[in-house]
């Protein structure tokens, strides 16, 4: 298994770790009704912005790693990500446009919320991508 | 419409070598194995400098490693 397939995984994995931890966090808040939630997500936070900073100067050096053609396959699915990130928020945000009506509200943690949303299925977007274009290559290997 | 493919003599030219491996020509060139694999089976056209540095591993010219098909020609 290449650089660049492990890399996949290990993004796909956490993604789902994420999903995981969200729902055992959001089912434990409501559950107890408390405002932890609150607490939780400051701790949270910076936590995160370290966390991804640290796996993108990570991925930075093992881009360098690469061969021509992994280096092919990470651009197709950095591609692949950008354009689901667009369309996502395309989607989204002419959706809450015909579904609310044009002169209604809506909270403001929807915005960032969209944004944050877009970059989680985009990282999975790029990682699915990787992964199938690798063993399409591999086929008959 | 007519069709365009890439094909190759790497296998060939890999046993008249020494039974060399597709780890000992991915060394060589410096690409990975999986990169042999898919430029072999012909599903990766690799880059000129590559093709160049697989052909000159062969000690062949470049056209005794990669013959290129189009229909339309």
């Amino acid at each position: 298994m290449s650089i660049l397939q492990k890399r996949a995984w290990i993004n796909l994995a956490g993604a789902v770790g994420l999903i995981v931890t969200a729902g055992i966090f959001l089912e434990v808040s409501m559950y107890i009704n408390a405002q932890v939630h609150i607490l939780f997500l400051l701790l949270a936070l910076p936590v995160g912005i370290v966390a991804g900073f640290a796996c993108y100067i990570r991925s930075i050096s093992a881009e360098k790693k690469l061969d021509e053609r992994e280096k092919t396959i990470s651009r197709k699915a950095d591609y692949c990500a950008g354009i689901t990130f667009a369309l996502f928020l395309a989607i989204a945000s002419f959706g809450i446009f015909f579904v609310s009506g044009a002169k209604s509200n809506v909270p403001v943690y929807l915005l960032p919320l969209l944004v944050l949303t877009g970059i989680f299925l985009a990282q999975l977007v790029e990682s699915a991508t990787i992964l199938i274009w690798c063993a399409k290559e591999q086929q008959d290997g | 419409m007519g069709s365009e493919y890439l094909t190759n003599n790497i296998r060939k030219l890999r046993f008249e070598h020494g039974q060399m491996t597709q780890q000992d020509l991915a060394d060589k060139v410096g690409v990975t194995r999986q990169t042999i694999i898919a430029t072999e089976s012909g599903r990766y056209a690799p880059s000129l400098p590559l093709a160049f540095k697989i052909a000159q591993t062969f000690g062949v010219p470049i056209e005794q490693v990669f013959q290129y098909n189009n229909e339309n020609l």
